[in-house]
């Protein structure tokens, strides 16, 4: 594996990390992305694509996405991150590597509105028809005004506030800060 | 119709002989992983009822609730989550949220009811099928979603600071403040153990959102010595922090110093919106005898509600024991002044030098005013009575500290015992071990305690601080007798002491006499405890009083003595601490408000 790593680095730049003996991680930049999964897919064994996914950086304005390989022969996980714009959103298509990443693009453009232009049905909802919202596994989704706003409450429920309650039970009889009294109230 | 139409479908039959593929009790015979999110357990005994699982839950499906049984103390809220499986979606959150690790899941995820209300449910209180499931999903220990891990002060190490008085913590900056307060969870818990019930998780919200002056406002809501209590108080609040059930409790007690450091003395009326008091109508008069904590606390509130308040202070500055009986390496006499300041600026009078009952008596305060609030604190030192103890080389550690306070020199000596465990013997110790080694280039004190060290009533952090500058602490031995010879001390006499209070929580140490132990010193220090001088009462305003245990004045819930102009506060009643004092004038300003506008 590490000579493997060591033929990639000697044709584009790359950082690697091993996590198992059978789990590696590849860090790599977004214009080297369809030369580095063909090159793994087509010389270097690692034929099947497991799943395609995001996860929203929204505080460096990126998105990062991890492809996660699998090689039969050597029986190693690969997982290749690079990290896309979160305002531009838009990744190449690999449906031509592997067939059905289709249907992994179709996913992340409906949860995190990341496009991949020529994907097949890319445009088409996945699971959630008729959805309106941004994408909500975006970060600044607002999951809990959304989950308020879209299921009602079943009627009886009540809460406390802790520091209210404590009040009420151990010192309700303290003081009230007083208020100013100033010359011209 | 093909005749293969009719007859494909009988072809199934021929699979009812099989062994079937389908498993024929799905619900019995899958158990969830070792690490599934199924349903929600409770660990009673260790819920604090902060709420931080409702607060992170993003289906709003956590309600806190009474539960019954569940008691509402220092620390806890005795409110359980309670949740609505109609809306969770098992994203473990709360989980991983939960400061105390109660919160947990079983790997259960069948659940069959014919009521549908069932599926609201309080996790370790109604009984579950799944509640003793050791398997199922707990909080990790490699991720946590709280921090805890208090932001470090800095301090001045041993060797800089054990020859001189200067200030030992140097407090938060601004990066330090706000990284500590993003610490804190407001569930507010704390704010039920602060004695004067400051509203602990506002303030600290106010430093995240850098409105520094906002803090400040909301923290003479309840108390206004915070430069004070930024620095000595006993904060309480942090020992029932919901952070220290896995971790280091939230530094409230610095967060609040950093908002008041923040603050320049001339910008105090303007922040604090009281540049413009006294309402002409109220012309009330109001005296207050001694300017501790608690009579600076009632003279504050009775100034902004347009009162005329006088204190008569017997010693030469104010403060009284925050100056007089704490040092100056922790509380610098400058920022003392700072909280003091501003209360005179609003009209406050202090008389020093003046005491009453020697040069004026209570009864003439209750001529010339309206009201009276007394606190004037526990300034005698309590001794131990042993044989020796009326040696003239022994003496009490609140006359010590006050005469260093005064500037007064103190004959030091070169070997030194201090008898006593809680802060006012450590105070002691460390300020005789600067002067020693002012004196004489090394320090040869030792402080021992009745109290083992697991019991010690001291913080433990001046218990460290003290070994740091070489002072030796001893403790677990009771003292017997002070060992004379010629008229001079040469040591102390201890025996191991065993227990010091008896079952019923008493005062009654027990000693083993086998076990001895002989400490040489030529100066010994008492500090075993204060008490009170209440010799300014006269015999006829003794009489229209009553006293309760251990001679304290009786007062009501609003520090209202039985002789009606007469209100009564501070460590004479309650504590001993700064804070509760500050509480106790806060109560009796109202109080006394209220009882003049009636």
């Amino acid at each position: 594996m590490e000579q493997l790593l060591n033929r990639i680095k000697d044709k584009i730049e790359i950082e690697s990390l091993k996590k198992r003996d059978d789990l590696y991680f590849i860090n790599v930049k977004e214009e080297h992305i369809i030369f580095l999964l063909s090159y793994l897919k087509e010389h270097e064994g690692f034929t099947h694509l497991a799943f395609l996914q995001a996860v929203d950086f929204q505080e460096y304005n990126l998105f990062q996405l991890t492809y996660m390989l699998y090689n039969y022969n050597i029986k190693v996980n690969l997982g290749i991150k690079v990290m896309i714009d979160r305002e531009k959103a838009e990744m190449v298509s690999i449906h031509k590597l592997w067939n059905h990443a289709w249907q992994y693009q179709r996913e992340l453009h409906e949860l995190f509105g990341i496009n991949f232009p020529n994907s097949p049905n890319v445009n088409e909802s996945f699971v959630l028809e008729g959805w309106e919202d941004i994408p909500p596994m975006r970060r600044d989704f607002d999951t809990l005004k959304y989950s308020s706003e879209t299921f009602y409450q079943r009627p009886g429920r009540s809460t406390n506030d802790p520091k209210e309650y404590m009040r009420e039970k151990l010192y309700k009889n303290f003081v009230e800060p007083p208020k100013i009294r100033k010359e011209n109230d | 119709m093909k005749l293969k139409d009719i007859l494909f479908p009988l072809t199934v039959w021929k699979r009812a002989t099989q062994k079937p593929w389908t498993i024929k009790d799905p619900l019995n015979d899958r158990p969830g992983a070792e690490n599934y999110r199924g349903f929600h357990k409770n660990d009673f005994e260790k819920c604090i009822g902060c709420g931080s699982c409702e607060e992170i839950c993003q289906n709003n499906a956590i309600d806190l609730v009474p539960v019954e049984g569940q008691e509402t103390t220092d620390g806890n809220s005795g409110l359980r989550p309670k949740i609505d499986y109609g809306r969770c979606c098992w994203c473990a959150l709360c989980v991983d949220v939960c400061p105390t690790g109660s919160l947990t899941m079983s790997n259960e995820y069948t659940w069959i009811t014919d009521k549908v209300e069932d599926f609201r449910f309080i996790p370790g209180a109604d009984e579950t099928k799944w509640q003793d499931e050791k398997k199922g999903y707990k909080r990790s220990e490699n991720i946590q979603l709280i921090n805890y891990d208090r932001v470090e002060m800095f301090e001045i190490e041993p060797e800089n600071r054990d020859k001189s008085f200067i200030e030992i913590v140097k407090g938060y900056n601004k990066e330090q403040a706000m990284k500590e307060a993003d610490r804190c969870l407001e569930c507010g818990i704390c704010t039920a153990t602060c004695p004067a019930h400051m509203d602990i998780p506002a303030y600290i919200s106010a430093i995240r959102e850098d409105d520094i002056e906002n803090a400040f406002r909301i923290l003479y809501e309840t108390n206004p010595l915070p430069e004070i209590c930024g620095r000595i108080c006993t904060h309480r609040c942090e020992t029932s922090c919901a952070l220290q059930n896995n971790g280091e409790p939230l530094a409230i007690r610095w967060l609040k110093r950093y908002i008041a450091d923040q603050i320049p003395p001339e910008r105090y009326k303007e922040v604090l919106g009281t540049e413009h008091l006294i309402d002409p109508d109220i012309n009330k008069k109001i005296a207050i005898v001694g300017a501790g904590p608690s009579g600076l606390s009632a003279a504050y509130y009775l100034a902004i509600l347009g009162y005329e308040v006088k204190i008569y202070e017997a010693l030469p500055d104010s403060g009284g024991m925050a100056r007089y009986g704490i040092p100056e390496y922790r509380l610098p006499y400058d920022q003392i002044e700072k909280d003091i300041n501003y209360i005179k600026s609003l009209g406050v009078k202090i008389q020093f030098n003046t005491r009453i009952g020697k040069d004026i008596s209570l009864d003439q305060l209750h001529k010339n005013y309206d009201a009276v609030f007394s606190g004037t604190g526990l300034h005698l030192g309590r001794s131990t009575r042993i044989p020796g103890s009326d040696n003239k080389r022994v003496y009490f550690a609140t006359d010590l500290l006050r005469e260093v306070t005064l500037g007064n020199e103190i004959d030091v000596a070169e070997k030194i015992v201090v008898i006593g465990g809680g802060n006012v013997a450590m105070d002691i110790t460390r300020t005789l071990a600067r002067l020693q080694n002012k004196k004489y280039g090394k320090v040869n004190v030792l402080a021992t305690s009745l109290e083992t060290e697991d019991i010690m009533p001291a913080d433990r952090e001046e218990i460290v601080e003290a070994r740091e500058e070489k002072a030796i602490i001893d403790p677990g031995w009771g003292p017997k007798e002070i060992e004379i010879k010629n008229g001079k001390i040469e040591g102390l006499h201890v025996v191991k002491c065993l227990s010091v209070f008896d079952e019923e929580g008493r005062f009654s140490p027990k000693y083993d006499e086998k076990q001895k132990n002989f400490f040489k010193a030529d100066m010994i220090v008492e500090s075993i405890g204060q008490g009170m001088d209440l010799s300014y009462l006269s015999e006829e305003i003794k009489a229209g009083l009553k006293f309760g245990p251990r001679g304290r004045i009786q007062v009501n819930e609003n520090f209202q003595s039985d002789l009606d102009w007469l209100f009564v506060g501070g460590d004479i009643i309650q504590g001993p601490d700064v804070i509760t004092a500050i509480a106790n004038g806060h109560l009796a300003a109202k109080a006394i408000d209220k009882f003049l506008t009636k």
